[in-house]
């Protein structure tokens, strides 16, 4: 349906489009008699904008009523003239409202949408103590005014596109033309526009339908909420997803190894850098294992404990009226209860929260023999360690469980088994042609420079070969001669 | 259409079957596994031959509960007869309901009347189980295991602990004591020498002792005895007693067949050369005993099959002054240096010591030093040929070199 | 799934295959050979480092093993051929199984458990078989370096006690105690048949197959390295010792203060010998995939039939592991020369005849 000219059927054909109550109309007439009507969506729209920049200027509009005459009067920067109904009514509910006239045959999108926004702050969920402290909000415009603002290069792409059927959600799609791979750029657009849903709550829903495996246990799509790390993912050659109405911008194609590495490293001695990475692999292992362990080694491997050590846990577990994997559920249940009570609690209740957790929950239950101080030990250092890796915890958490079922039921050869089956899966795992656990498998040892050893900024001079960028070289050393043909 | 759908879902079904079986198991949780509550941490075994079979002593770990303000290790001594030590395995799980797991085991102690039958009648048991610790120690002990695992210690909660502390690599490096595991033991007894040695422990009383009360008696008070058998009596009259493992026994073909007393045992440590900061005692001319510290220790014991088989012991020390049994100057007490009389003396000593040695192990039918395994390796034709009287014919040629540190 | 790297290939022949040798084999080698059991592993190891430099030549021409036999003696003598492969390949597969339940068994667990302890490794097997045998390069990625450190570690932990001297005097068992080690232990050596069915599968690279063989000859110095190790350390008692890798650490001194670390290696090891126990029978699935061709659901109803088999195999044989060994090893050890060493070298024989015609 287009627009026909006429002034009074254009702005009914609309309003039927929109029969919302909050969708108003505002008429009036030029200084002489040129009657125009303007449609917008009330609790989002900006009305003194509206009147600055669209009404007032067209109280003195003597001019022919041609979009472009009119449109060259409006003081609003952001104006486009569009026929499309369907494309105008959309842009009502975004927020910007349309101008109609008697005899034109288009009408004008005026950019004065109501922007809610909170402010930029540091994300609670990515600390970094050295470096940018600026996290994402949900303002899409501004998310990728934070982007432009540390890309200022001409290959910095962003398409918007419009995901869901009801909430028509903008979603920009980031990356650098001639850095990032096309295939990789035309099946983010493509796996987007396939996207059949009502409403985009968050970009986790993107998620989703990125993901090669959707049903997966395993993350397959980067998340970040720092514009500094999207920006360096970007400019590795990966492709970038913000959301509106998301802090949470999403990254592809993923690799695991990016969970280890945090902004930090960046800013930090390599060697540090390196201590830090193992450092978070070793409580990674340490988080999902050490429960599981501690089980399997009670209840059919004694001997993994030392003599001593296994005559104190044998001491502390006597008077236990559980088994020992019980035990261990019944903590580590207690330990999720409070973790997922203290995230949702109002922050004045949390501290009481801790008191009661921690003095009345492990004290008492100690005291009172319900569970043993080893159990206690365990999981709270398991809690601790899961995270060292704070964007894997929903994995994670749910595979410390896995392993200490299996290990209570079978023992240790059930954990390795468990694990081997999460390693066939994670090196079975691609995503946009890239496997997961690159650059460890597939070895790409050129790429382990970055992995879980830190090389300093200096040796960093070539994108990760993983992610096929069609340019390779990042870095032009100092005295080098040879160029590659990419530079 | 129904059988495509069938397939597709069977990956799912599959899994939750497979959890519903991991979750089964995990609550009831029992395929004859044994876990640490029923489990008896046995940390040492005592065998003592008996006229029907055999007695094996078990000192059981006991866990102290929540309160370890007491410190160490309390332990309970099961004592159980049978045909095999199998058989006296098996009673302590039937009559005590402990699973015994071996895997703890850090000492098996040999009643004397045991030794001197072959030892692997019944080491056999350990070394057929798989669960088996075989780098644990092996000894043998003057009168029954029984007596010695259930004698209070005056050094530990636990006997086995207290005699398993002379077993150190630091004892060990003192020249005192020669330890061996039930592998070496076993290779020794396996191999061509078919010879070994364990050490020798006697309980000697110990007197002055300050403690004593009944709760710090190691079993804490009582074992659950078995037809007859009993364990420790936890009474509160028990001497407590001090272990001593200066002496070695002798092995060959299984049989215990000789005791090397405490110098003897000293030069064996010697010539194999591992002993540091060991001391031993000279006399000086006046009849005055001085006593030498060993800083470096060379040794060794070489077979040469040139001609008659002459057997080459050698221990080459470096060695400093220690004590004096007499008042010294203090010009003499701010040096270490040891005079050459005194030098002199101690190569005439530790010859004397190797001597009887090697008297001991010749006259016992001991291969101590594995000399027929040596022939073995180097030539087999050799070994054929001298194997059945090696010992008998071998000439040794001692030689001893000491000197002081500066 | 991309085709199997060279790298993989040599991570797989120099550092996963020997794995599979250190476990029951070493105790049997000492008691068919006493102290010189290092020769009759080197036999075979040479005789199988040839093998796998003939088998890559023929993966040079990028064709898969059927595709290969089918060029010489036409598709039903090449299905016949492959059929029997996989047959061979899943009685090859029993004795490693075997080997690795019993070790389960005895290394894991304090106490026998029952056969329940180690049926889960079925499940796995199948999901394992279940997957293109492609898809088990990139896990050589990290089971290689696994192995690595595994062998490394317990070498570290194991050397310092071992009497090197209990090897000598050389040739005491004689030739019977060297060639019946040799020949009875054939049966540890059937990698190069595992090779065929990765024909078609190997990104083949120039200078592979002499590469390859260097690596599986690496790996067979490594094997060779820790059997003398475990021999210098159990001497005339090795013949006791099941379970090598799994026994030779504990002396170290560190351990008594610090707990059975080198549970960390064995464990490191078993975990790749989860891997390597599985490959024959993906490798069987693999052939008769490729005879009969790739349906949807044929792997997965392949993979869960087979070891469906193998639970019944083990629940009847569960205590008879003797018997089975002594079967294997000893009564019809002559079929793994027959596969491995023959039907490779026939191979190789038509192509060049084929070449020469040509």
């Amino acid at each position: 349906m287009t627009i026909t000219g006429k002034l009074e059927k254009d702005v009914s054909t609309l309003k039927k489009l929109l029969s919302a109550e909050d969708i108003l109309t505002f008429d009036f007439t030029s200084d002489s008699g040129q009657a125009f009507t303007v449609v917008f969506a009330d609790p989002i729209t900006d009305k003194e904008l509206l009147g600055e920049q669209v009404v007032r200027p067209l109280l003195s509009y003597d001019g022919k009523p041609t979009a472009e005459e009119v449109g060259k009067k409006l003081t609003s920067p952001e104006r486009r003239e569009e026929k499309d109904f369907q494309k105008l009514s959309e842009e009502v509910l975004a927020g910007n409202p349309v101008l109609f006239f008697e005899g034109m045959d288009e009408a004008i999108i005026v950019g004065t949408k109501k922007v809610f926004v909170r402010a930029v702050a540091e994300p609670s969920t990515d600390v970094a103590v050295k470096g940018p402290r600026e996290g994402f909000i949900e303002d899409v415009k501004i998310n990728t005014s934070l982007v432009r603002r540390r890309l200022k290069s001409k290959d910095l792409k962003i398409e918007f596109l419009n995901v869901g059927k009801r909430s028509n959600t903008f979603v920009a799609v980031c990356y650098l033309d001639g850095i990032s791979v096309k295939k990789t750029v035309e099946e983010v657009k493509a796996r987007l526009s396939e996207i059949d849903i009502d409403y985009i709550a968050d970009s986790s829903y993107l998620t989703h339908f990125l993901a090669s495996r959707p049903y997966s246990l395993l993350k397959q799509i980067g998340t970040t909420e720092k514009p500094d790390i999207f920006c360096a993912k970007i400019a590795e050659g990966r492709v970038g997803l913000l959301v509106d109405g998301s802090p949470i911008a999403l990254t592809a194609p993923y690799l695991l190894v990016e969970d280890f590495q945090s902004s930090e490293d960046y800013f930090v001695p390599p060697y540090r850098a390196t201590f830090t990475r193992i450092l978070r692999i070793l409580s990674l292992f340490v988080a999902i294992y050490l429960p599981a362990f501690y089980i399997s080694a009670q209840l059919f491997k004694l001997q993994l404990f030392p003599v001593k050590l296994l005559l104190t846990i044998a001491g502390a577990i006597r008077d236990i009226p559980f088994s020992p994997s019980l035990e261990m559920l019944l903590v580590l249940f207690v330990l999720e209860v409070l973790n997922e009570a203290s995230i949702r609690m109002p922050k004045y209740v949390g501290m009481a929260l801790s008191v009661v957790g921690a003095l009345v929950l492990g004290e008492t239950a100690v005291s009172a023999g319900f569970v043993s101080t080893p159990a206690i030990i365990i999981i709270a250092f398991s809690g601790i360690g899961l995270y060292a890796v704070p964007n894997l915890i929903e994995v994670t958490s749910v595979l410390r469980l896995v392993m200490l079922l299996v290990a209570g039921s079978v023992g240790t050869y059930g954990i390795l088994l468990v694990t081997a089956f999460v390693l066939l899966y994670l090196v079975t795992t691609e995503n946009f042609g890239t496997p997961v656990l690159a650059p460890f498998s597939p070895l790409i040892r050129r790429d382990l420079r970055d992995s879980l050893i830190k090389y300093n900024l200096g040796s960093l001079d070539m994108r990760p070969k993983t992610l096929q960028s069609p340019n390779k070289r990042r870095l032009k050393q100092k005295g080098k001669q040879k160029e590659t043909q990419n530079d | 259409m129904k059988a495509r759908k069938f397939l597709k879902t069977l990956p799912m079904k599959f899994y939750l079957l497979l959890l519903a079986v991991v979750l089964f198991s995990f609550f009831s949780n029992d395929f004859g596994l044994v876990d640490i509550q029923k489990t008896a941490v046995i940390l040492a075994a005592g065998i003592d031959k008996t006229e029907s079979g055999f007695s094996l002593t078990a000192q059981i770990a006991v866990p102290k509960g929540s309160d370890r303000s007491q410190g160490g290790t309390s332990s309970v001594d099961i004592q159980s007869e049978g045909e095999t030590v199998s058989d006296c395995v098996s009673n302590i799980f039937s009559e005590t309901g402990w699973v015994p797991k071996l895997v703890f085991i850090n000492l098996i102690v040999i009643g004397e009347d045991a030794a001197k039958e072959d030892v692997v009648s019944y080491l056999n048991y350990f070394l057929r189980n798989e669960y088996m610790n075989d780098s644990c120690h092996l000894a043998v002990c003057e009168g029954t295991a029984h007596d010695l695992l259930s004698s209070k210690s005056a050094t530990d909660d636990t006997s086995a602990l207290a005699i398993q502390k002379l077993f150190s690599t630091a004892a060990e490096k003192s020249g005192k004591v020669m330890p061996n595991t039930l592998k070496d033991f076993a290779i020794g007894y396996y191999g061509v020498s078919k010879s070994s040695y364990l050490p020798y422990v006697r309980a000697k009383n110990q007197t002055g002792s300050t403690h004593g009360d009944a709760e710090n008696t190691s079993g804490g008070g009582s074992g659950g005895g078995s037809g007859g058998s009993q364990g420790s009596s936890g009474s509160q009259t028990e001497q407590e007693k001090i272990y001593l493992a200066e002496e070695t026994a002798l092995f060959s073909e299984g049989k215990l067949v000789a005791v090397l007393p405490p110098e003897q045992t000293l030069a064996f440590s010697l010539l194999n050369g591992n002993v540091v900061s060991g001391t031993f005692n000279v006399k000086e001319k006046s009849g005055e005993a001085v006593t030498l510290t060993v800083i470096e220790n060379g040794g060794g014991v070489k077979i040469d099959m040139k001609g008659a088989p002459r057997v080459k012991m050698k221990i080459d020390l470096t060695v400093r002054l220690c004590c004096r049994g007499t008042t010294a100057p203090i010009e003499d007490i701010s040096t270490d240096d040891v005079k050459p009389e005194l030098l002199d003396s101690a190569k005439e000593v530790l010859t004397g010591y190797v001597q009887a040695l090697w008297q001991t192990g010749k006259e016992s039918g001991c291969d101590l030093f594995h000399l027929q395994r040596d022939v073995y390796r180097s030539s087999l034709k050799k070994y054929k040929e001298w194997k059945d009287y090696l010992l008998d014919a071998a000439q040794p040629e001692i030689e001893a070199s000491v000197r002081s540190l500066r | 799934m991309t085709k199997i790297s060279s790298r993989q290939l040599y991570f797989f022949l120099a550092c996963i295959a020997p794995v599979g040798k250190l476990v029951i084999m070493p105790s049997r080698l000492a008691t068919y050979s006493g102290n010189d059991l290092l020769l009759p592993v080197l036999f075979n190891y040479l005789i199988e480092t040839g093998m796998v430099f003939v088998v890559l030549l023929l993966a040079k021409q990028g064709k898969s093993f059927f595709s290969l036999l089918k060029e010489h003696i036409g598709k039903v003598g090449a299905a016949i051929v492959v059929l029997l492969f996989s047959a061979f390949l899943f009685y090859a597969a029993f004795l490693p199984l075997f080997e690795q339940k019993v070790f389960v068994q005895g290394v894991f667990y304090d106490t026998i458990p029952s056969l329940v302890a180690f049926a889960p490794f079925f499940p796995l097997a199948a999901y394992l078989c279940s997957k293109p045998l492609s898809s088990y390069g990139r896990t050589w990625d990290i089971l290689g370096p696994v192995a690595i450190a595994g062998l490394a570690g317990i070498l570290v932990l194991s050397v310092s006690e071992a009497d090197f001297g209990a090897l000598l005097p050389v040739g005491a068992s004689g030739a019977k105690g060297i060639f019946g080690g040799t020949a009875h232990s054939l049966c540890w050596f059937f990698d190069s048949a595992f090779l065929l069915f990765l024909l078609g599968k190997i990104d083949y690279q120039k200078g592979m197959a002499w590469k390859g063989a260097l690596f599986y000859g690496l790996g067979g110095l490594a094997a060779i390295l820790y059997i003398a190790v475990f021999y210098g350390i159990f001497q005339e008692t090795s013949i006791n010792q099941l379970f090598a890798f799994a026994k030779t650490s504990k002396f170290f001194s560190g351990i008594t203060v610090l707990g059975r670390v080198d549970f960390l290696f064995i464990y490191a090891l078993a975990f790749v010998m989860i891997f390597y126990c599985t490959l024959p029978l993906q490798a069987g699935i693999d052939g008769i995939l490729q005879v009969f061709g790739k349906k949807k659901y044929l792997p997965t109803i392949l993979a869960v039939a087979l070891n469906g088999i193998l639970v019944l195999l083990m629940v009847f044989f569960d205590y008879r592991f003797g018997q089975i060994m002594h079967f294997v090893s000893e009564k019809v050890f002559w079929l793994f020369p027959v596969f491995t060493v023959l039907a490779p070298l026939l191979l190789l024989l038509l192509r060049r005849r084929k070449d020469e015609s040509a």
